[in-house]
């Protein structure tokens, strides 16, 4: 047993409970809050994996992008009154259904699948700069096409975004 | 473990001296390296390092609050805390009493666990901030290779924890300094972290440790020429944005919307809001001075020996402590000196001036380091 075995148990226990509260809490902004924690697990089992950089991503993209963003659709498109969300009884046993054929499929493929035995750790100097080399390098291995591509989307959508905010781009309204 | 005790009194003094070998291990490391030697010893450095962060925290908030009730006493021609200890120094610790000595209000119709949780949120994201923060060789908790995207990326914990707070409390006046703070945090993390990045095109890392060891011949304001100073320029207003001052308060506004998020918040509550927005205010402070005045590196002159030995002689934890104790002052001179913004000026400084501004400012810097111009770890 290696020392950071307890963490992940605790996590994971953490990760499975905040998941099931996410999934069968009727109030939607709430959901979100747990949501928020399983992906902070997430980003623990990273770190345990010794995967830093993966982690700080999770973070910033998973927790500050995509919880935060949740949280603004809710706040902006539902009054608190319409939040506590009550399904019926077919969409709860249809969800029921789904769900746990989902998990038949998935418990199916990883029991199916033979995993190759894990990479001997090889310990990195440098995994950022590794990391940051690799993704820049156009030979075998590189990926600087994947790279590229999302970069350039990203710098559009900076740009939109800017377009959108310059004087006389439609008619000119107060944000607040 | 008698050996880690002798070291930590060597420590405390050697903070106080002049430490000529900048590459000391950080506390983290010890921890790690003793963990196969003997466990009780690892776990001593963890708690040391755990118990000086906190104790860190308690020390700047109460040092804080009175600087910025002093400094504001004089901007406005009065004397500010006087009455309690010298010259009032006790004062804040006298209001923390009394904070937390308060009842604890908690509104009918809030929703009591995301009221309860919103605190801690934006107390834990400065906390996991805090402990990055290079005081000095000595003083330097966790060097993780991923520093600075560890720091925006817990900043992330304060939105959520800012958001669910005002939401949670059922009160128009929070929800809408909710709202207002996570758009205007939202909205200049995009230049914040567009300026950062020309501070680790030139170093070529992301470890705050290796980011000062990198300014031992120059801070990166003057060596870094223009695309630096632009970037200290933007990174100063933005993170003035992301704290919520004066004249970026329209968070709290208190003479439009009582306090903003935290107007429903009493007590310990409402004191841990408080401690946290002004540890926020240190963390920028510092992440300011460690990318671009050197952290604790002494002020060198090339060519000037004597005097490049004199600054030698200041221990690194003064030179942090002024450089960001200057950086703290101009964040609170700017919060009692400008009016504040409106919610659409505010919007449009960041969309249209300094998000344009700080995507060329950060191709400039990409160019020029290119082209060799100067700076360090180009392409490898």
């Amino acid at each position: 047993m290696r020392p950071s075995d307890p963490f992940f148990y605790l996590f994971a226990l953490l990760a499975l409970g905040l998941a099931r509260a996410c999934v069968c809490s009727q109030h939607l902004l709430r959901a979100t809050l747990y949501l928020a924690g399983v992906l902070f697990c997430g980003a623990a089992f990273y770190v345990i994996l010794d995967a830093e950089f993966l982690a700080g991503i999770q973070l910033l993209v998973y927790i500050g992008g995509i919880s935060v963003l949740l949280i603004f659709a809710i706040m902006l498109t539902r009054g608190p009154d319409l939040l506590k969300d009550r399904p019926s009884p077919l969409r709860r046993n249809l969800a029921l259904a789904l769900s746990l054929s989902f998990m038949g499929l998935c418990s199916f493929l990883v029991l199916r699948t033979d995993w190759p035995a894990a990479l001997p750790a090889e310990p990195h100097e440098n995994p950022v700069r590794d990391m940051g080399v690799r993704l820049l390098n156009p030979g075998e291995g590189g990926l600087l096409l994947p790279f590229e591509v999302i970069s350039v989307l990203l710098l559009c959508v900076a740009i939109a975004a800017i377009y959108l905010a310059r004087p006389g781009s439609g008619e000119e309204r107060p944000l607040s | 473990m008698k050996a880690a005790w002798i070291t930590t009194a060597l420590l405390a003094l050697h903070s106080l001296s002049a430490a000529r070998d900048w590459t000391q291990p950080t506390l983290a490391e010890r921890a790690a390296e003793a963990a196969g030697r003997s466990p009780w010893e690892s776990a001593f450095w963890i708690g040391l390092g755990l118990a000086g962060t906190l104790a860190a925290m308690t020390l700047l908030g109460l040092s804080l609050v009175y600087a910025e009730r002093k400094i504001a006493a004089r901007f406005q021609c009065r004397l500010g805390p006087t009455r309690v200890g010298w010259r009032g120094t006790l004062q804040t610790l006298a209001d923390t009493f009394k904070l937390i000595s308060k009842a604890d209000l908690v509104p009918r119709d809030a929703d009591r666990l995301l009221f309860f949780t919103a605190p801690w949120l934006v107390v834990s994201g400065m906390l996991l901030a805090l402990v990055n923060i290079p005081a000095s060789p000595l003083l330097f908790v966790v060097d993780l290779n991923i520093g600075l995207l560890f720091i925006s990326a817990v900043g992330a914990l304060s939105v959520l924890g800012i958001l669910l707070g005002g939401w949670a409390s059922n009160n128009k006046w929070s929800l809408l300094g909710s709202m207002r703070a996570g758009a205007q945090i939202i909205s200049y993390e995009l230049s914040l972290t567009l300026s950062l990045l020309v501070i680790v095109l030139f170093t070529g890392s992301l470890s705050l440790g290796e980011i000062v060891q990198s300014q031992q011949e120059g801070w990166w304001l003057w060596r870094g020429h223009l695309p630096a100073m632009v970037a200290f320029l933007v990174f100063v207003i933005a993170s003035t944005a992301e704290l919520n001052r004066t004249p970026f308060d329209l968070a709290e506004g208190e003479s439009e919307l009582t306090a903003g998020f935290h107007t429903e918040y009493s007590g310990l509550r409402f004191a841990l809001f408080y401690l946290a927005e002004f540890l926020n205010m240190f963390i920028a402070a510092g992440l300011a001075a460690t990318l671009f005045l050197g952290g604790w590196m002494p002020l060198h002159i090339a060519g000037l020996q004597t005097f490049n030995r004199v600054m030698d002689f200041i221990p690194p934890l003064v030179w942090f402590g002024l450089k960001t104790g200057g950086l703290i002052f101009v964040f609170m001179w700017l919060r009692w000196t400008f009016p504040r913004l409106r919610i659409d000026q505010l919007l449009k400084l960041e969309w249209r001036f300094l998000l344009p501004l700080s995507m060329v400012n950060l191709l400039v810097a990409a160019l020029v380091l290119l082209l060799g111009v100067y700076g360090k770890g180009g392409p490898a």
